[in-house]
């Protein structure tokens, strides 16, 4: 019996840190090989190519934890970030930002509600909310790239606070807030456990549909934050920005060992999951590997990782 | 073959099976060397298992569920109905089941779920059927059923391992019992040879068990003041108008047959479903539940019926069980402090004999009694005034169950209110003050403790008539 125990807690936190494992494993062997990886230059662009997916992963971790699933963040990125160019004709940038960031949460609290409370499965009501978002989009435009010259924003995406980009200032802190609050707050706990067994929780007298709609407002408020980088990064916002984003947030998240079936995650891990995706496609650029190929790499990597976790519970 | 909870003996038939990879030693079937690898390939070559839960395809009829795998094909490659059906008659005839052939499975009762369970176990045609628990939520009717159809399958050369926890089925059916302790084999002995009480010590090792003495009759209502009072309480089909009192300090014990309504009713009274008439009152003053939280809110606290789907988050630690009623004690300034929580936990682990290799064990790979433990420490720690608990020793050893009514007895005693939901009519009887007989769906019957079984049980059957 004690042997089995072991045994079991021997898998589970291989699968827990395995990631971190191949991540350095990676970066040993990519600073071998490419002459050009390890550099200063390099490390920051990649930190700063991972800030606005690593942002928006950050609210898919929360959604996948607690069993649900987003496909709207990509059209909701392009919201918030043609709102954020939109407005700033009409009001200073930081007001700006405030309006967009409720937008992201509202548009979280709606997929929510629509998950937990007229339970619609989470992946067609985000493909509803995402069609209708991305709609909004082109209304919002009207079909056109929209574009803001404003210094002061323009720091939040090209700025630097010593020598370290400000979106990956943004990024780190965000990770760091979101993490603590996985792990040692109480919408945290509750994320977990109603990802694993929600029933279970609402006879533990929690309030289960509230913290179930919380986690998608997280997925859309990191969402419309992300949208606010990639804007004060470009300066300008295209009907089409962040098409397919959503879908590199959520391979991030598994590939960071988050369950697919809700319960268990790390916004760490999380971050991992975009390093890794991004140091992967970093390298095939240096090495001249054509952007079909990489492709192809990158649903091998995304099969491998989840299939890894649910081949493993399977074997249980 | 018996074992107490953890002895090991689902993990064995898993292993027997495929479902597990072993890590050593051999399994011969037929004279032969086996190598399953999954329970498919074992069920091909004659091994089935019927497992303690249902695996039954609720969308499916019992007769298509009964014969999944095994259909009887037309020259044309479509099923042929009309031969499965004859099969079926003949089968179901000649074993005297009666089950509605074109029912889905999602409708029938957990009893009738099981039977359709074995029934598809023995029309394959098996050689060696492994039964695990087979009666847990079997009527005694349906029970003697059982038992005669394994006598039957006896005299047809196939053998069955018998996998229980109820030392009289053994020593009713079985012609040789294995006794598994600490996942080892301590002794295989033939029935004629050996006694309950041996075959007990096997079980728990030299250690002498504490028995379960009866409630003290110092014991009962601390207060003349129902803490709950419950008026024609309602939801149909299942529970149609019931109303009692519960006092401080008593165990009421609320019996009757599968499908009679405890649990709905349990659920009533808790909010977890919502009320179709009636009126709860606690301390006298009418309340309304619109969620089980409400329910925690009065001091009424719930162990649901079943462990694994609706009292336990499995993945996660047993720590995070234990506190996820209770968390926001354990938050200081908007951070939970862990340290207070494995105090907490460690405390239970403690008061409760709880077995486990410590607070951060996955609640998942603890045996059923001590999942049980787990999963009322977690209202414990509530402090509840009413603890309703649904079958709380379904699926654990004697052991465990012994330990579980010593629990019992200790809340009343402590004042608490403690309703022992149970079909197990014994271990109402053993533990209550008070017992309520639920017959569809009403209360058809109250007893006093000291009451018989057989009196009980007369009740039950009337009302069912």
């Amino acid at each position: 019996m004690n042997k089995k125990i072991n045994f079991n807690a021997q898998v589970y936190s291989i699968k827990k840190n395995g990631i971190l494992f191949i991540f350095i494993l990676l970066c040993v062997f990519l600073s071998i090989i490419t002459p050009g990886f390890l550099s200063w230059a390099n490390i920051l662009n990649i930190l700063r190519q991972s800030s606005i997916i690593g942002v928006m992963a950050i609210g898919t971790t929360f959604v996948i934890i607690g069993a649900g699933f987003d496909i709207s963040v990509g059209s909701l990125l392009a919201l918030t970030a043609a709102m954020c160019v939109g407005l700033q004709n009409y009001m200073h940038w930081s007001l700006a930002i405030l309006l967009v960031l409720m937008v992201g949460a509202l548009v979280g609290l709606l997929n929510g509600f629509l998950a937990a409370k007229i339970h619609i499965p989470a992946i067609i009501a985000t493909l509803g909310t995402m069609t209708i978002v991305r709609g909004l989009v082109y209304l919002y435009t009207g079909g056109y790239p929209l574009y803001v010259e404003a210094p002061d924003f323009a720091f939040i995406g090209n700025g630097y606070l010593g020598p370290i980009p400000f979106p990956v200032v943004i990024l780190v802190i965000m990770v760091a807030l979101w993490q603590f609050i996985l792990v040692r707050t109480r919408f945290g706990r509750y994320a977990c456990a109603l990802g694993g067994n929600k029933e279970a929780v609402r006879l533990s007298g929690v309030k289960v549909d509230y913290y179930h709609i919380l986690t998608f407002v997280v997925g859309g408020l990191m969402a419309a934050m992300a949208g606010i980088i990639y804007a004060a990064r470009l300066l300008s916002v295209t009907p089409l920005a962040g098409q397919g984003y959503e879908l590199d947030a959520i391979a991030a998240t598994v590939i960071g060992g988050t369950s697919v079936s809700g319960g268990e995650g790390s916004v760490v891990r999380t971050l991992v999951g975009v390093l890794l995706l991004n140091i992967i496609a970093n390298v095939f650029n240096l090495l001249g590997i054509h952007i079909y190929v990489q492709y192809v790499i990158k649903g091998a990597i995304i099969l491998s990782a989840v299939g890894f976790d649910t081949y493993s519970k399977f074997r249980e | 073959m018996v074992g107490e909870n953890g002895a090991g003996k689902s993990t064995l038939i898993k292993v027997l099976v495929g479902a597990y990879k072993r890590n050593s030693g051999e399994i011969y079937f037929n004279h032969q060397k086996a190598e399953f690898d999954s329970p498919a390939q074992a069920f091909q070559n004659g091994i089935n298992v019927i497992y303690q839960e249902n695996s039954l395809i609720p969308q499916l009829t019992v007769i298509q569920n009964i014969f999944l795998g095994t259909e009887y094909f037309t020259p044309f490659g479509l099923i042929d109905e009309k031969k499965i059906y004859q099969e079926y008659l003949y089968i179901s005839k000649k074993l005297g089941f009666e089950l509605p052939p074109h029912e889905e499975a999602r409708n029938l009762g957990v009893a009738e779920q099981k039977l359709v369970e074995i029934l598809k176990a023995l029309i394959h045609k098996t050689k060696f059927i492994i039964m695990d628990e087979p009666t847990a939520s079997l009527s005694k009717n349906e029970i003697e059923h059982l038992f005669r159809i394994i006598s039957e399958l006896k005299s047809n050369h196939i053998s069955i391992l018998y996998i229980t926890h109820i030392l009289g089925e053994v020593f009713r059916i079985a012609d040789r019992i294995t006794v598994l302790r600490d996942g080892k084999k301590i002794k295989t002995v033939f029935t004629k040879e050996v006694n309950r009480d041996e075959v007990i010590t096997m079980m728990v090792g030299e250690s002498l068990k504490n028995a379960y003495t009866s409630p003290p009759t110092t014991r009962g209502k601390k207060s003349q003041q129902p803490i709950l009072k419950v008026e024609n309480l309602q939801r149909k089909p299942r529970v149609n108008g019931v109303s009692f009192e519960a006092y401080p300090g008593e165990v009421l014990g609320i019996t009757g047959l599968m499908g009679a309504g405890k649990t709905e009713l349990s659920r009533l009274i808790f909010g977890a479903d919502k009320l179709g008439g009636g009126q709860i009152l606690v301390n006298d003053k009418p309340v309304r539940f619109h969620s089980p939280l409400d329910a925690v809110n009065q001091g009424i606290s719930l162990v649901p019926e079943d462990r694994k789907k609706d009292a336990l988050v499995l993945m996660l630690e047993l720590y995070k069980n234990i506190t996820l009623p209770t968390l926001a004690q354990f938050v200081n300034k908007g951070v939970i402090s862990s340290g207070k929580e494995f105090d907490t936990t460690r405390q239970y682990i403690k008061k409760l004999d709880i077995k486990t290799s410590g607070v951060n064990q996955v609640v998942k790979y603890l045996s059923g009694g001590n999942q049980q433990k787990v999963a009322i420490s977690k209202w414990l720690q509530t402090e509840p005034k009413v603890l309703i608990l649904d079958e709380p020793t379904r699926g654990i050893d004697v052991n465990a169950k012994v330990e579980i009514y010593n629990i019992v007895g200790k809340l009343a005693e402590s004042g608490v209110c403690v309703i022992f939901v149970s079909s197990e009519v014994s271990e109402v009887v053993k533990v209550s003050d008070r017992i309520l007989v639920l017959s569809r769906g009403k209360i058809s019957g109250e007893f006093k403790q000291g009451v018989s079984q057989e009196e009980i049980m007369r009740i039950i059957l009337q009302a069912d008539k």
